[in-house]
């Protein structure tokens, strides 16, 4: 079964109905005990749809009465909500004149309304300018410490900031589980230095041929104050920075710049999904011998049968 | 149930759509009744739900058109359908406030009946003026059962509106073609109920077509979300 990250969410929140498997949402099933597993979840769509018509106000009461919260508490409940994700100064005005920044918090809020324990946000910094993603993921990370939140999201930077915990999911397929940290160093090189340097003579390569820890050296790109940028692997767990340092003043490189080199989450990501390939095409070819070895036999059969049609013409 | 209602209520009356019905109608009806009732010196309050009730069949798809089409274009129905609300829960709640609102405008409409009074000097023709209100409110939930159908089936309100006044102006002609659409025509069940009966086989036809066009949308919603 091939899903997005989407569709699973749509699954999840019960708009859709899965076709296999089960999904509980704090021992609730969402087909069985929907009006309760409901209940625990609060969801933010990717398109953030919202009622044009109504002030952010009513359409947090509406959801607070779709989500069948009491009429005692539901005023007290709408104005902290309101407060919580900080759009009181607008609540009384027409959502269809709102930012798009606005509209996001206002369908936050509608998601958060009830205090549910689940949070699910599809692409919330979308179509955003940069004030409003970083207030966004503020927001966020301030909700995550009374709720589960689950967020889905193309931006990695943005994952590997907030979430404690990434799912890469590729065309349909589970790639990987993990924290973003544990991600970045499936990839990592490890021991791996960048180093920046002003080598005139160039002779970092037989520089670098005289430390015995280094195992590789890799000529990254050339920069345009004519500085080059060398990527340097050490044999074991060494830290070679300290000898780079002094062989490399000895033999007059000038050092500019020397640090570890850091995988980001989308290299991880990259990393990950070209490990993939290789296993579907493995899976592809396999598939492929395996129907070239079965076409003969149906050939032969269905020669075979010719033959006793014709047999049975005549 | 009520929370649907209260907030179809407000869309209603917050956009044009509940203001053009109601001032539509009560315009069309202004006219009707001065050239059926007025200039013919006639008191009989029911002949004006003759005229009227044709005209419920063109206005009917302003309230139905967006009750489930709009919602989809404007995805706002992902909002209900994760919210702990029953899709029968919420056909219900939108099929109420949109006869809430008919029901608004025959309230309004028995400004004339007053007029009529007035002219005929006393309460006049009393049981053919409550089986004429009975037989339209039947005859509006019929109406917006089957609009509230064909919104569930497309995501264009517009295209729900043509397609909701289409097949109703078809069901005035196709009993004249062929007689087996005698049964089915809403219209046509109607017509006892301006002169005074309240026919059994009308009532039960018309209800039966409330029923069966609220479970098919009912239906429809619910296998949309099964295959989506």
């Amino acid at each position: 079964m091939e899903l997005g990250k989407t569709t699973t969410m749509n699954m999840i929140t019960g708009f859709i109905e899965s076709t296999k498997g089960s999904i509980e949402i704090n021992g609730y099933n969402i087909s069985k005990k929907s009006k309760k597993a409901k209940r625990e979840i609060g969801y933010m769509p990717e398109t953030t749809p919202l009622y044009n018509e109504l002030t952010p106000k009513e359409f947090v009461t509406y959801m607070a009465e779709l989500k069948g919260i009491s009429r005692k508490v539901k005023k007290e409940e709408v104005q902290k909500v309101l407060k919580e994700v900080n759009i009181e100064e607008v609540q009384n005005k027409l959502i269809r004149n709102l930012s798009r920044g606005y509209k996001q918090r206002v369908s936050l809020a509608g998601a958060l309304i009830g205090n549910p324990k689940v949070l699910i946000l599809d692409e919330p910094t979308v179509g955003l300018d940069p004030k409003q993603v970083i207030q966004i993921r503020n927001l966020i990370k301030s909700l995550g410490k009374d709720h589960t939140i689950i967020l889905s999201s193309h931006i990695l930077s943005e994952i590997s900031q907030i979430c404690e915990k990434v799912i890469i999911i590729n065309k349909g397929n589970l790639v990987a589980i993990d924290t973003p940290e544990n991600l970045e160093k499936t990839v990592k090189e490890e021991h791996s230095l960048l180093v920046t340097v002003e080598d005139p003579e160039g002779k970092i390569n037989d520089v670098v041929k005289g430390i015995n820890n280094v195992q590789e050296i890799k000529l990254i790109k050339e920069l345009s104050d004519g500085t080059k940028q060398y990527s340097l692997i050490s044999k074991n767990d060494t830290d070679i920075r300290k000898e780079i340092f002094e062989v490399f003043a000895k033999s007059g490189i000038t050092i500019f710049e020397l640090k570890r080199s850091e995988t980001t989450l989308e290299e991880a990501f990259i990393d990950l999904i070209d490990k993939q390939k290789p296993e579907k095409e493995n899976e592809k070819e396999k598939i492929k011998q395996e129907k070239s070895k079965d076409k003969p036999k149906q050939e032969k059969k269905e020669n075979k049968s010719s033959k006793k049609q014709k047999g049975g013409d005549k | 149930m009520l929370a649907i209602i209260k907030k179809e209520l407000k869309n209603y009356f917050l956009s044009p759509i509940g203001y053009v019905f109601v001032g539509l109608f009560m315009l069309v009806s202004s006219i009707f009744f001065y050239i059926f009732l007025f200039a013919q010196q006639t008191v009989q309050y029911s002949i004006l739900f003759y005229y009227t009730s044709e005209l419920l069949t063109f206005t009917v798809a302003l309230l139905t058109m967006g009750m489930f089409a709009g919602e989809r274009k404007n995805g706002t129905e992902t909002l209900l359908f994760t919210s702990s609300r029953s899709i029968t829960g919420i056909v219900i709640g939108k099929f109420l406030a949109a006869l809430i609102v008919i029901i608004v405008t025959e309230i309004v409409s028995l400004l004339y009946y007053a007029i009529l009074c007035i002219f005929a000097g006393g309460i006049t023709d009393v049981p053919q003026t409550i089986t004429v209100l009975i037989g339209f409110i039947l005859l509006a939930m019929s109406y917006i059962s089957f609009g509230g159908f064909i919104s569930s089936l497309t995501e264009n309100p517009i295209v729900a509106g043509i397609i909701t006044i289409v097949l109703l102006l078809a069901s005035w002609f196709l009993p004249d073609l062929l007689e087996i659409f005698k049964l089915l025509s809403p219209i046509e069940m109607f017509q006892s109920f301006p002169n005074g009966v309240i026919s059994i086989t009308d009532t039960v036809g018309l209800l039966s077509q409330t029923l069966l066009f609220t479970l098919l949308t009912i239906t429809i919603l619910q296998r949309r979300k099964n295959i989506k």
